[in-house]
């Protein structure tokens, strides 16, 4: 692919972090490119968004170290975004709070699938799944470069986390950005990821989602950590 | 009327309006018990104020900044949580400032007292809660984000832990200027209680915001007007059962 000749957006080498003494992450290396798709795979607790949370700067490295391309925007989904119920805040005014918007907020709206409608609407009346939309309004109105998306909390049904990842998928390829996503769904990783990353703690793979995804290494990545069940 | 008298409800309408906005961030941050508790911790310095005969606004100031860096740093370097931290700090501040002063200054210093503000520290307090306001205008939208959805600055310019560090500091200043008319006990009606009514009367942060300041200004002018006039109600009492006053109305008016 002509991809390869680019300048990476991300460049990563080595990353470790340990928090009160515990290592969380070990020795990851890896880059990415403009435009590419790159999943994160690895069982509950392998230390996957905490891997997005230190890429962003919410926490700092122990070791190694995390460049990015000069002057890269970056758009980050947490995995976590508790809105308290009586937060008095409509959808217009929570994006305004983001700085520097390129977006105006019909575009975005546009961009992300929410009817113009929902500009008044109240924060605290959406449910996770809507949410999850208006994070991604948040993450992508000032046009980044590349976009971190973390995996939402099981409060998010199934039929959501399903759009969400279509719509991520789709303004990855509108919008041109590179996308680091943490997802367990296989299938969408077959699917869209140009390089995935399997992650316990250390990387147990990096590559083509099908040079690296043998059936052996699911079962290694997954079957050895009984706190992970999933169905597929 | 003196000119006293005006002079002290100008700068009591400047430190609600600044008590009233910093309460808007306190009750959606989730920190008003540590807040209130905060405010307990100015008592040693105030002590130390009329001891040593100097403006206790000063003492309350330097005793309220020293807990917010002990408590920040101790909360950045540990894993305890500020509350507990809080908690630590201001019992232990209340039982030093009680040995140090009197009980008559004591019940000033635990209530507040209109009468004894000198003009100086109306002077300071005005100035200060106007730097409040200013401060906050300024850095609204990353005071808010920091406020709301902490994991969201990650691409503000200001991390997050000075963010939080500097709304720390917001906060000891609103206290140091409102323990003057209301009190280290009642401070946290002039900042929480209005935040609180606000919320139940607003749909969207514009309204909460404004609600929030004109409930704090109505309250502490009306109180500060009330024991002025009756000669027998403290200030600081008066504004509480105001601002209550205008929180038990908000109760019926809860927009969902």
């Amino acid at each position: 692919m002509e991809q390869k000749n680019k300048q990476p957006v991300l460049t990563v080498e080595d990353l470790s972090l340990v928090i009160d003494g515990k290592k969380i992450l070990k020795d990851i290396s890896f880059s990415i490119i403009p435009e590419e798709v790159l999943a994160i795979i690895g069982p509950n607790g392998s230390g996957k968004s905490m891997l997005l949370k230190t890429l962003v700067g919410i926490r700092t490295p122990t070791s190694g170290t995390i460049t990015w391309a000069p002057n890269t925007k970056v758009g980050y989904l947490p995995q976590r975004f508790q809105v308290d119920h009586y937060l008095p805040m409509t959808i217009e005014e929570f994006l305004s709070l983001k700085k520097n918007p390129e977006y105006s907020l019909s575009e975005v709206f546009s961009l992300v699938k929410i009817e113009k409608g929902w500009r008044t609407k109240n924060l605290a009346h959406l449910s996770s799944g809507q949410l999850q939309k208006i994070l991604l309004a948040w993450a992508v109105i000032d046009k980044p470069e590349i976009l971190l998306f973390d995996e939402p909390m099981e409060n998010v049904d199934i039929a959501g986390q399903e759009s969400i990842y279509r719509l991520l998928y789709e303004l990855q390829e509108t919008l041109h950005v590179a996308l680091v996503i943490v997802s367990h769904d296989l299938n969408l990783v077959y699917r869209y990821a140009d390089q995935v990353l399997c992650l316990n703690q250390k990387m147990l793979c990096y590559g083509a989602p099908h040079d690296e995804l043998t059936e052996k290494r699911i079962k290694e990545l997954f079957d050895t950590h009984t706190l992970f069940h999933h169905t597929h | 009327m003196t000119d006293y008298f005006i002079y002290t409800l100008i700068s009591g309408a400047f430190v609600a309006i600044a008590s009233g906005l910093i309460g808007s961030f306190l009750v959606l941050k989730k920190m008003t018990l540590m807040s209130d508790a905060l405010s307990h911790v100015a008592l040693p310095g105030i002590a130390l104020g009329v001891i040593f005969k100097f403006e206790p606004i000063i003492g309350g100031l330097l005793f309220l900044f020293l807990s917010i860096i002990l408590i920040w740093g101790i909360e950045n370097k540990t894993k305890l949580a500020t509350e507990s931290i809080t908690g630590v700090l201001f019992v232990t501040a209340l039982a030093v400032g009680s040995i140090l002063i009197s009980e008559t200054e004591l019940l000033e210093a635990f209530f507040g007292n209109v009468e004894d503000i000198s003009p100086l520290q109306l002077l300071i307090q005005t100035i200060i809660a106007i730097g409040i306001i200013g401060i906050v205008a300024k850095n609204f939208k990353s005071l808010m984000l920091v406020s709301i959805a902490p994991d969201l600055t990650y691409s503000e310019k200001i991390s997050r832990t000075k963010l939080e560090l500097l709304l720390l500091v917001l906060i000891a200043l609103t206290i140091s200027i409102g323990i003057g008319f209301v009190g280290v006990l009642l401070m946290s009606a002039l900042s929480i209680i209005p935040a609180v009514t606000a919320r139940n009367l607003s749909r969207n942060l514009k309204m909460y915001i404004w609600w929030s300041m004109f409930i704090a200004t109505l309250s502490l002018i009306g109180g500060i007007i009330i024991s002025h006039f009756t000669q027998s109600m403290n200030p600081g009492v008066a504004t509480v059962l105001i601002s209550t006053f205008f929180f038990l109305i908000s109760l019926f008016g809860i927009r969902k």
